[in-house]
This record gives C-alpha cells, sequence and structure tokens, in this order.
C-alpha cells in the first residue's frame, strides 16, 4: 500500500492534527497551514479530519500509486489529472494500481492535501506524525518529499466504494486577497492610535514557520524587543525595522518581537492559503466576537465534518 | 491567593504574570496537571495558557483562571538535579568570544571564568526544540545581539547577551554572539529522553578546549 514520489514539488509534507501539551519544551505545532483543507480532503475518503495527510505547496506533485487507492484532494484550486484524464477536487478519486496522479501549479491559494483512505504511515514524535521542518521529526524523516521517496498508506481505510463531493456551499472561495479577523496582541499598546489599513500584501518570505506582511505598519512606540514571551500560530509580530511576521503551524514557541495582533481562530486556517505577493486586509474585532464567529463557523460544517476543529 | 496579573493573549489564550517571576515553572507545571488547557507556555514575564474558544468564551476562560488561581498552592520544590555540560572554545566554535572580552576588558580565559564561575540556571525551554534560556550570568559582563544574525548556528553552541546566555538545541538561523560549543547533545529526536535540560535546573559549565 504506498505511492512512489515521481515528482516531489517544493516543500511537500505529511501532516496531521498539531503536536499538543509540549509546546513548553520548545516544541512547535506543526500539523497543516489550513486545517479546513485537510478536514475536506480527508472526508472524501472517509478519515477522521485530523487524518494524516499530504500537504503540498505550490502543487506540481506526481505520485504514482504502487496499489490501489482511494484518495480526496481539496484546498488550493490545481489541475488534477491520473495519467492524463482529467480529475476534480472535493471528489473521491479511484486510483490504480501504476497510474500516476499529477497535480498542476494552482492559481489561486497555496496548498493543496491529498488524503488517501486509511491516512498515510509516517513517523511518529511524541506519538504524533505531523512534519516538523525546523526539527527535522514526524512525517518523512522530518523533511519534505523528494523525488523516488516511498510514501506508505495505513491499513484499514474505509471509504469503501463510495464516490462522495464536497457539498458546494462547503468548498472554500479562493483569491489573491484575503481579509483575515483580527484582536488585539498583548503588545496592541505599541501601536495605539493605529487603525488598521487594507495595503497589506504578503512578501516572498514565506514558509511553514511564517509570512513577512509588508504596508503601512506604524513605527513601534518604545524600545524595539521585549522579554521573550509565549507565541502561537496566528501571532503577527512587529519588527522595528518596521515588517511584520504572522506566524504558521512550524513557528517558534517563544519570541522576542512585539506581538501586536492575532488572527483569530476562526480565520487561521486562511494563512495556509496566502502566496507571496497577495493581499491581506485585517478586520478588527474583540475575542468575544471572534469566538462567536468560531462557532459559526463550526457549525457551518459539522453536518459535513463533525469532527472539525480549527 | 499569589499576586498575578491576567490578561487575554489574542482569542484562545490567557496570559498569566505572577508578581513573583520565580512562580511561573509551579504555575504552569500545576496547570499542565490539571488536562484543562491545550498549551501551557512560560515565557520570560507571563505564562500564556492556550484553550479552545469553541469550548469555552474568552471571558469564560479568564474567570475559570482567577479561580483555579484562588485554589493553588505551591508543591514541594520538584526541581530536577543539576547537570554539568562541557563547554569547548577549541577550534573554530568560539567566533565572538575575542570580541566580546574585549568589549568586556577582559582577557578571553577571564571573561570565560566568569561565565563558568556564574550560578547558571535554566530560566526557561522555549523557541525550538532543546533551546534553553539560561540566567544567572555575572551581571558585570556585557553583550549585544549580533547586528546581522548568522544564517547558521550549530547545535550545542551557546550564545552570549547580557544577563543570559541561550543554548542552541538545533542548527539554525541564530542571532545571540557565541562563545563556544557544548559537547553533549541538547536534542535528539531519537533518545528515549529527547530533552537533556528541564527548565529550573541548575546547570555547572567546564571548560574545555581552552
Amino acid at each position: 500500500m504506498s505511492f512512489t514520489v515521481l515528482q516531489a514539488g517544493i516543500q511537500s509534507t505529511l501532516q496531521e492534527a498539531p503536536r499538543r501539551g509540549v509546546r513548553y519544551m520548545g516544541v512547535p505545532a506543526s500539523g497543516p497551514a489550513d486545517t479546513l483543507s485537510m478536514a475536506l480532503a480527508n472526508r472524501l475518503v472517509g478519515n477522521a479530519a485530523s487524518e494524516c495527510a499530504l500537504e503540498i505547496p505550490y502543487g506540481m506533485i506526481s505520485l504514482k500509486a504502487m496499489t490501489d487507492h482511494i484518495v480526496g484532494i481539496a484546498g488550493a484550486i490545481a489541475a488534477i489529472d491520473v495519467d492524463g484524464q482529467p480529475g476534480l477536487m472535493h471528489r473521491t478519486l479511484k486510483i490504480k494500481a501504476g497510474q500516476t496522479l499529477n497535480i498542476g501549479a494552482p492559481e489561486y491559494g497555496l496548498r493543496v492535501y491529498v488524503a488517501v483512505s486509511g491516512g498515510f504511515a509516517a513517523d511518529t514524535f511524541l506519538g504524533n506524525r505531523s512534519t516538523c521542518l525546523p526539527a527535522g521529526f514526524g512525517g518523512l524523516k522530518g523533511r519534505a518529499l523528494r523525488k523516488g521517496d516511498v510514501l506508505n498508506t495505513q491499513n484499514g481505510g474505509g471509504g469503501g466504494s463510495a464516490i462522495l463531493e464536497t457539498p458546494m456551499k462547503m468548498r472554500q472561495v479562493l483569491s489573491h486577497s484575503f481579509a483575515l479577523r483580527c484582536v488585539p496582541g498583548p503588545d496592541e499598546g505599541r501601536i495605539p492610535d493605529w487603525e488598521h489599513k487594507q495595503d497589506f500584501k504578503a512578501t516572498r518570505r514565506a514558509d511553514r514557520i511564517g509570512i513577512e506582511i509588508a504596508g503601512s505598519w506604524p513605527m513601534l512606540k518604545g524600545a524595539g524587543l521585549k522579554a521573550s514571551a509565549p507565541v502561537f500560530p496566528g501571532a503577527i509580530q512587529l519588527t522595528p525595522s518596521g515588517t511584520a511576521f504572522v506566524l504558521l503551524p512550524d513557528a517558534q514557541t517563544t519570541g522576542g518581537y512585539p506581538h501586536v495582533l492575532q488572527v483569530a481562530l476562526a480565520d487561521r486556517h486562511l494563512l495556509g492559503q496566502i502566496r507571496p505577493g497577495d493581499n491581506i486586509r485585517f478586520l478588527k474585532r474583540s475575542a468575544e466576537d471572534v469566538a462567536h464567529d468560531l462557532r459559526l463557523k463550526q457549525t457551518f460544517f459539522k453536518d459535513w465534518l463533525p469532527d472539525l476543529s480549527l | 491567593m499569589i499576586e498575578c496579573r491576567l490578561f487575554l493573549l489574542g482569542d484562545d489564550a490567557v496570559g498569566v504574570q505572577p508578581a513573583d517571576r520565580q512562580l511561573r515553572h509551579a504555575l504552569a507545571l500545576s496547570l499542565r496537571e490539571t488536562c484543562e488547557w491545550v498549551d501551557v507556555v512560560p515565557g520570560k514575564e507571563f505564562i500564556a495558557a492556550q484553550f479552545n474558544p469553541f469550548d469555552i468564551r474568552p471571558s469564560e476562560a479568564i474567570r475559570k483562571m482567577e479561580a483555579w488561581l484562588s485554589t493553588f498552592q505551591e508543591k514541594a520544590d520538584s526541581s530536577y538535579a543539576p547537570v554539568e555540560l562541557h563547554l569547548d572554545v577549541s577550534n573554530d566554535w568560539a567566533p565572538d568570544l575575542r570580541a566580546l572580552a574585549v568589549e568586556n576588558n577582559l582577557s578571553e580565559e577571564e571573561f570565560l571564568e566568569k561565565v563558568v564561575q556564574s550560578e547558571l540556571v535554566i530560566d526557561m525551554l522555549g523557541f525550538m526544540p532543546g533551546f534553553a534560556y539560561v540566567e544567572g550570568i555575572d551581571g558585570a559582563l556585557t553583550g549585544e545581539r549580533l547586528a546581522v544574525p548568522r544564517q547558521r548556528v550549530v547545535a550545542g553552541s551557546v550564545g552570549f547577551v547580557s544577563g543570559q546566555l541561550g543554548l542552541y538545541g538545533l542548527s539554525g538561523p541564530g542571532g545571540w554572539p557565541i562563545i563556544g560549543r557544548l559537547r553533549e547533545t541538547l536534542f535528539d529526536p531519537a533518545r528515549e529522553d529527547p530533552f537533556l535540560l528541564r527548565e529550573g535546573q541548575l546547570i555547572r559549565l567546564k571548560l574545555v578546549g581552552v
């Protein structure tokens, strides 16, 4: 039960649920950058929402099935084919032994997710299979895929013969602009009287640790660095040089840059789809408001993804 | 009840800042033992306790923390045994030692002596696996972060800035001046206990390769 990687893509990794409970030891969360898309891909093959799947930034991957497989594909919008025959995202896809699944480069969104019935087998670290690239554990030997790698799958994949389709209303609509609901960070006082503006752009400095966001950031009030403090994915840190970073799942656990904003959990999955050059707008909210938004969002997906945890 | 400042850290974590920062680890340990928070992470000044706002509203999370704090009692000291680490300054493993010594009007040997004779303690772990923040350095020694961080600092490297050492558990980018390299492996995911050091642990540095 396996695939051979004919073309590896750029930094493709195996991810499951984030690594919890060990952040105080400096262990990053890891897990999918876009939790929702990974859950949608897993749903198509009858897996749990956070079953180990393949995260593929920029697409451009080819996987040859060594046995028959049932896969589900969601996330960034890319062309798909199996041995040259066009395939569909958001629809259960059967691949026969010897066939090759090809995924093109997405135009909208960044990360494509491929789930396989039963889930991918992977190295575990502290009981979790998510790849942590900066520390080199989990996934496939703690690294991104390479040409020639073999991806083993786990037995016991359900899914059966049912062909499922993601309901239309649950498919993510992706463009080159993102509106992210945000709440104040603990150092919001370092940017007093700042009105959130709209002219922000993701730069090319983007990976699973974070995305640099350029734009009309205010100058920080007071000295540049602070005592190292806990930070989580979604934190927006403003540097003295006037540029900001938003943290993603592989981010460090503590940081000394002022933490001025936090992307709300309800919208954090969108961070995984921001491409270099995409426009970003921040919508200022209160913590209570976004907790309500999170409930609305998870309720919206509940019938299709009962075990979704954003 | 211990004196603490509570605040929201975004929409899914509560910041807990005890007036006595020495209480951070005891608080964090007890909070983890409740199994009611997703992750409990100490920083230099405050702890962050993460929650899922789907399960509990942020205002309720603050109240829950307040209620818990009112029952908190510090347990008997559960600190870890002191550990000896070997600081190797041979080869080119201490690229910034000379500059730091000159800045402090000391010889390299005098600078290192002052470092190793300090009462060193792991103030906290964090940043990346294996990284340790060490406090207790002789307050007379000063040093600043490098103007331009290095693209790659080798695992085991020991960084120095005023008042602190940073022990690098992984190879990667780093902005602290480097004064040597530890012979011990701080983090090894394949080892039964991947982490060599623990928060609150006393360390002794032994110089080698001088």
